[in-house]
C-alpha cells in the first residue's frame, strides 16, 4: 500500500507480536505424554484390571483405627476441627507434600487415617437431631447428636478422605440440609442433601502395587 | 529431540508408528502456535492450553492430513478452531473485567515502558471483534496470504480483507497516543 | 472367614471373593424390599465385575431407602451413579481412588467434561484429586455455570493452588454470592485476582525480555 506512518505503526504492532512468548519448560512432555496415552480402547478383560494395582477400600467405620499424628489431613466442609488426636496441631499447609498421608496402599490391614468432623445445626425447637450420611449406612437412628444450651446441635464423625452426602432428620421425620454446607449435586430422592469433602488423600507413588 | 527430516518425512514416521517422531513435529510448531493462540487468547497459560489441545488433535487424525509436507498449516488450521472454541467459553466471563478496566483507566499515566507497550497491544487486541482479530493475527503476524488463510479460515478473501481493515483501523484509533508517547 | 483376611487375599489375589462381594450388599438387609435389593444388587455386581467400587453404589441405595423413596428410583438413581463411576474412571485412569471415583462422578454430574477430568490428572498424576474436583462440583451447587468452575478450578490449580486455597477460593465465591454478586462473575474475578496473586507460577518461570502479561480484560 503507501508507506504512511499509520502502516509503519501496524508493522510496529506485529513485529512485537511476532516476539516469542516464553514457554513453561514441561510443554513438549505434557505435549508427549497426552500424544503416548492417545491409543485405541481395548476391550477391558476381566484380568487386565486384575492384576493392576488398585487401591482397596475400606468402609471407613470398620475397624478403623485412628492415628496419631492427624497433621496433613484437610477437612473441607461447612464446619471442621482439627483433628482430634491432637488438637494443637495446626491443620498442614496443604501445599507442602504431606508426609504423614505417604502411607502404604492399603492392603487391608493398615488403617487409613481420618479427620474428625464436626456436624452442627442450630435447631433451638427441636426435640432430637440426627445425622444419616454416607458414613453411616444413612441410618438416621445411630447418630444422635447432642445439644448445646444455645440450642445448638454438635456431632463429631471420623471420616477418611472422600467426599460424604449427608442429612440431619430433625425429630425423626424432618430432612433437613445443612445450610452452611454445599449442596449435593445427582439425583437427591427430592430432598436437599448437603456434602463434605475432606481432603489430603495419600499422593501416589509412582507405579505403586499391593 | 527428533527434527531431522521435513514435516512429510516426520509425519510419515509417526504414521508408520513412530509415535515419538511426533516430538519433531511439536518442537518444530509450538513456538508459533504459541506466539498465534497467546495474542488470540490473550492469556499465555490459556494459549498453553489450546496449543497442546491442537497438537494432541492434530496427532489424533493425522492419518487425513492431506499435505504432510504442510503440517504446519494443517495444525494452524486446527489451533485456529480451538481458539475460537475457547473464546467463545469465555465470552460469558468478559463482562465481569469491566471492574478492572475502570480501574486500570483511571490510574496514573506512566510513561510508556517496553513491556507496557506489549500491555497496550493486548487491550487493544482484545476490544477487537474475534474475528477481526484472528484475521489480523493471521495476516500481519504470521504473514500469511489471503488464500492460504480462507482455506484456513473458511471466510471468502474479500471478507478477510474487510476484517483486516478493520482491525487496523481499530488498532491505530487505539493505539496512535500510547505509540506517540514512547520514546523513538 | 475373617471379612479383613478375605478382602486382603481379594486384592492379593485379584479375585472378588463371594463373600467379600455379600459383604458389601449385606448392608442394604433389612432397608430395601426384596425386588429392590435384588435390582440394585445385580447392579452392584455388574459395576464390580467392571472394576467399580461398590460401596458408592449401596450408599446411593440406602440413602433413597432412608428418605423412603420408590424402588424403581432408587434403582435407577444407582444405575446412573454406576454409569458416573464409569465415565469417572475412563478419564481419571484406573488408578483413581473410590474417592475420586466418588468426587469425579458429582463433578461430571454437576456439568464437568470428561475432558476436565483428563485434564486434572494429566497435568497432576501423582496428586489426589479429590478436592479439586469436590471444590467444581461445589461451585455449580452455588450457581457458577460448569464451564466457568471448571476452568476456574484447572486455572487455579495450574496456578499453584491445592487443597486449602481451593477450598477457601470456594468459601470467597459463596461469600460473594451471598452478597448478590452473580456466580459465574464471582468465580471469574476470583480466579483472575488469584492468578495474579500466584504472580507467574502459570508459565513456571520469568521470561526475560517480556514480563507476565495479566489476564485481559
Amino acid at each position: 500500500m503507501h508507506g504512511t506512518p499509520d502502516d509503519h505503526l501496524i508493522s510496529r504492532i506485529a513485529a512485537e507480536l511476532r516476539r516469542p512468548v516464553p514457554l513453561r519448560p514441561d510443554f513438549d512432555a505434557r505435549v508427549m505424554a497426552a500424544v503416548r496415552r492417545d491409543i485405541p480402547s481395548l476391550p477391558v478383560r476381566a484380568w487386565t484390571w486384575l492384576r493392576e494395582p488398585r487401591v482397596v477400600a475400606m468402609s471407613p467405620l470398620g475397624g478403623l483405627a485412628m492415628a496419631a499424628g492427624l497433621a496433613g489431613l484437610l477437612v473441607v466442609g461447612a464446619v471442621s476441627r482439627e483433628p482430634i488426636a491432637d488438637s494443637r496441631k495446626p491443620i498442614a499447609d496443604s501445599r507442602e507434600p504431606i508426609a504423614d498421608s505417604r502411607k502404604p496402599i492399603a492392603d487391608g490391614r493398615e488403617p487409613i487415617a481420618a479427620a474428625s468432623v464436626t456436624f452442627l445445626l442450630s435447631a433451638p425447637q427441636a426435640r432430637s437431631v440426627a445425622l444419616a450420611g454416607d458414613f453411616n449406612d444413612w441410618d438416621a437412628a445411630r447418630v444422635l447428636m447432642r445439644r448445646e444450651a444455645s440450642g445448638l446441635w454438635t456431632v463429631d464423625v471420623p471420616l477418611t478422605p472422600g467426599r460424604y452426602r449427608y442429612v440431619f432428620v430433625v425429630d425423626g421425620r424432618r430432612f433437613v440440609a445443612d445450610p452452611a454446607a454445599p449442596r449435593a449435586a445427582g439425583d437427591d430422592f427430592g430432598t436437599p442433601t448437603s456434602v463434605v469433602t475432606v481432603g489430603g488423600g495419600a499422593l501416589r507413588a509412582a507405579g505403586g502395587s499391593l | 529431540m527428533v527434527e531431522d527430516g521435513s514435516d512429510g518425512v516426520l509425519v510419515r514416521r509417526v504414521l508408520d508408528g513412530d509415535t515419538e517422531a511426533y516430538s519433531g513435529l511439536v518442537a518444530r510448531h509450538r513456538e508459533r502456535g504459541l506466539r498465534f493462540a497467546a495474542a488470540m487468547l490473550g492469556d499465555v497459560a490459556e494459549a498453553e492450553e489450546a496449543v497442546q489441545d491442537a497438537f494432541v488433535r492434530a496427532y489424533r487424525s493425522l492419518r487425513i492430513c492431506r499435505e504432510p509436507d504442510r503440517f504446519g498449516a494443517w495444525f494452524l488450521r486446527i489451533l485456529v478452531n480451538r481458539c475460537r472454541t475457547r473464546g467463545a467459553m469465555r465470552r460469558r466471563s468478559e463482562r465481569v473485567f469491566v471492574r478492572d478496566e475502570a480501574a486500570l483507566e483511571h490510574a496514573a499515566a506512566r510513561p510508556a515502558g517496553d513491556h507496557e507497550w506489549r500491555e497496550e497491544i493486548d487491550r487493544a487486541l482484545a476490544r477487537l471483534d474475534a474475528l477481526q482479530r484472528e484475521a489480523f493475527l493471521l495476516k500481519h503476524v504470521e504473514g500469511l496470504e489471503y488464500e492460504e488463510m480462507a482455506r484456513l479460515t473458511g471466510a471468502r478473501i474479500p471478507a478477510l480483507k474487510m476484517r483486516v481493515k478493520r482491525a487496523c483501523d481499530h488498532l491505530r484509533v487505539l493505539l496512535q497516543e500510547v505509540d506517540d508517547a514512547r520514546d523513538p | 472367614m475373617n471379612v479383613r483376611v478375605l478382602m486382603l487375599a481379594a486384592a492379593l489375589g485379584g479375585l472378588v471373593a463371594p463373600a467379600v462381594a455379600r459383604a458389601q450388599t449385606e448392608r442394604l438387609a433389612g432397608r430395601l424390599d426384596d425386588r429392590t435389593r435384588a435390582a440394585v444388587t445385580a447392579l452392584v455386581d455388574s459395576a464390580r465385575a467392571a472394576g467399580l467400587p461398590a460401596d458408592p453404589l449401596v450408599n446411593k441405595a440406602l440413602e433413597g431407602a432412608s428418605k423412603g423413596a420408590d424402588g424403581g428410583r432408587i434403582a435407577a438413581a444407582v444405575r446412573a451413579l454406576a454409569g458416573d463411576l464409569a465415565r469417572t474412571r475412563a478419564a481419571l485412569g484406573r488408578s483413581a481412588t473410590e474417592a475420586e471415583l466418588v468426587a469425579g462422578a458429582a463433578a461430571l454430574r454437576a456439568g464437568a467434561t470428561p475432558a476436565f477430568l483428563e485434564r486434572l490428572r494429566g497435568g497432576y498424576p501423582r496428586e489426589p484429586l479429590v478436592v479439586p474436583l469436590a471444590v467444581m462440583a461445589d461451585l455449580v451447587a452455588r450457581g457458577v455455570p460448569a464451564d466457568t468452575a471448571a476452568r476456574s478450578v484447572l486455572a487455579l490449580v495450574r496456578a499453584g493452588m491445592r487443597e486449602a486455597e481451593l477450598v477457601a477460593f470456594r468459601q470467597s465465591v459463596e461469600r460473594d454470592v451471598a452478597l448478590g454478586a452473580p456466580a459465574g462473575a464471582a468465580a471469574a474475578v476470583r480466579v483472575n485476582a488469584a492468578e495474579r496473586d500466584f504472580g507467574i507460577s502459570a508459565t513456571g518461570q520469568q521470561p526475560p525480555s517480556a514480563p507476565p502479561r495479566p489476564r485481559k480484560p
